[in-house]
């Protein structure tokens, strides 16, 4: 039958079948190249692989540094910082668009011009900002709090009116029935919506560190396929996805834990 | 005291204000309601009846004061002091017909809602030597209103996890703490089997009286003239059907009070005529028919 759940540890047997059908692909794909030829790096052995890996965490013969935790540094300080500024303007905008029709008004025309892609504007942050921390937290803002923003001002547009005028009745100030009401109600779909931007996120800063970085992951999968290293660049992206799920997987047990009857609503 | 709590006066109510002078009355099909007068006691159980689309929630949206009506005026009375209803204050409170509890909140945390809101500021629960202690008696107090309605099995209840009864009466709770001068019920049966509906009836004057002042006045919204005149001290019928020809309109200009009276009272000691039921049934119905439109 269709829309029907299924058992927790048929779900988990599934999910490892399917990595397990992606890595013997992996293998055939690998295998099939070095018979073709045996020093191709393009999709290097699980042997160069390991070898890759151990390239980035051991201490640099030159600089002395661990590549991975540079750049790991580099990459995890413009997201964290990014990421935060982007996720407190925008539920303090969203709040204040969703609730005040005059707020709302203001800032749609300059949610307008942030639909440009941030990448096309990189050449207007250069200028304004130089290529320190600060272009690639405005990279992640300009990319993503006009729709988190958004959503959060559609989610407060969707909550029915008699629950704010209940909360009138109830004694409460307009102050009140935004932090009591308007905001736990929405508090689920902010949390989602940090977890829908933070591929976007993501893509915007590697963008970023690809163009113009001298450290970072964006820097490094550059720097790297330009000498065809795949089996460093491929960990990175590993390294991505898992910390993409990580982050997923605890927002949604953030959700869980501060709003334990979204699911049920 | 008072001896009118609340007194609604000449109250017009249209959708389209743009093309109407607000000054002269432009009779417009987009009238709602049209010169709507009444008086309320303190104490009084008032149920206002009429057909689906009459007006009925337009009117008590202007008494909350979400809705202010376009003219005329509606006074609150409270303690030789009168207020025209503008805002919406603690002084009304309202039982929505799909009762509106927040999914986020237990039955006790939903009735305790209104004195964490009505009782302290943001900046006062920032204190939590003085919020925390303050929040338990909130607590304590909500669940003995809520075991008075008979929910003391209900407590940590989600409204997900609650029948339509069950959230009725948190909801009729929730309002109930507040003590408002003006309680208003939007359908409070609406969303209800007819098993449910016949046993919260019974119950509501009792709910109500017990456990509000004596002062306090109730409107009852509702569709159903059986619940009307079971549930309310006095019966007032709304409805667009009245003999407006006769004025001279060229069109329904909306929604006015046709029928205005007391109505047999059920109550435990009461004797239940219901004769006296069923021939104010009748002249309800023929008032709300109206004469010219029938």
């Amino acid at each position: 039958m269709i829309c029907q759940p299924i058992k927790y540890y048929q779900r988990a047997i599934i999910a490892v079948c399917s990595i397990l059908l992606i890595v013997l692909f992996y293998t055939y794909l690998s295998r099939r190249q070095h018979q073709i030829n045996p020093d191709d790096t393009t999709i290097p052995t699980w042997a160069q692989l390991a070898k890759g890996v151990q390239q980035v965490v051991t201490p640099n013969y030159r600089s002395g540094e661990r590549w991975l935790i540079v750049d790991l540094k580099a990459t995890g300080t413009r997201l964290a910082i990014g990421l935060g500024i982007s996720i407190i303007g925008a539920i303090i905008i969203g709040l204040l668009m969703g609730c005040i029709a005059h707020v709302e008004s203001f800032f749609i025309p300059i949610f307008c011009l942030c639909s440009i892609p941030p990448t096309a504007v990189l050449a207007v942050f250069f200028v304004l900002v130089d290529t320190d921390i600060k272009l690639y937290v405005l990279m992640i803002a300009f990319g993503i709090l006009p729709s988190m923003t958004t959503n959060i001002c559609s989610a407060i547009k969707e909550i029915p009116a008699e629950f704010i005028y209940k909360s009138y009745t109830l004694g409460g100030s307009h102050m009140e029935a935004i932090w009591n009401i308007v905001f736990r109600y929405v508090l689920p779909n902010i949390i989602n919506s940090v977890k829908t931007q933070m591929g976007p996120a993501l893509i915007y800063l590697i963008a970023a560190e690809m163009l113009c970085s001298n450290n970072g992951i964006g820097f490094r999968v550059r720097l790297e396929s330009h000498k065809t290293r795949m089996d460093i660049v491929y960990p990175y992206l590993i390294m991505l996805a898992s910390f993409s799920l990580t982050v997923d997987y605890f927002l949604k047990k953030l959700r869980d834990l501060l709003c334990p009857r979204y699911i049920k609503k | 005291m008072n001896e009118i709590v609340l007194q609604i006066e000449c109250v017009n109510h249209w959708f389209n204000h743009s093309k109407t002078d607000r000054t002269k009355y432009k009779i417009d099909a987009n009238y709602i309601l049209y010169d709507i007068n009444l008086q309320i006691k303190p104490g009084e159980i008032i149920s206002l009846v009429g057909p689906s689309g009459c007006g009925k929630s337009t009117l008590l949206r202007a008494i909350t004061g979400t809705h202010p009506p376009k003219s005329g005026r509606i006074i609150l009375n409270i303690e030789d002091r009168s207020t025209q209803v503008t805002r919406p204050s603690r002084d009304i409170g309202i039982v929505y017909q799909q009762y509106s509890l927040l999914y986020f909140l237990t039955a006790q945390k939903s009735v305790a809602l209104g004195l964490k809101l009505d009782k302290t500021t943001i900046s006062q629960r920032m204190n939590l030597w003085k919020w925390l202690p303050l929040r338990k008696k909130h607590l304590i107090e909500s669940a003995e209103l809520l075991s008075k309605v008979k929910l003391e099995h209900a407590v940590n209840l989600y409204p997900d996890e609650m029948s339509g009864g069950m959230r009725q009466r948190v909801a009729l709770a929730q309002a109930l703490i507040m003590k408002p001068k003006i309680l208003l019920l939007d359908e409070p049966f609406g969303a209800l089997d007819e098993a449910t509906r016949s046993e919260l009836r019974t119950n509501l004057r009792k709910d109500i009286k017990s456990n509000t002042q004596k002062e306090c006045s109730v409107i009852i919204v509702t569709h159903e003239l059986d619940e009307a005149i079971y549930v309310g001290d006095r019966v007032v019928g709304l409805s667009q059907h009245w003999d407006w020809r006769s004025k001279g309109f060229k069109s329904c200009p909306g929604a006015t009070i046709v029928y205005n009276k007391p109505s047999p009272v059920f109550g435990p000691n009461n004797i239940q005529d219901f004769e006296a039921f069923m021939n104010q049934k009748k002249e309800i119905q023929v008032a709300l028919k109206g004469v010219s439109n029938g």
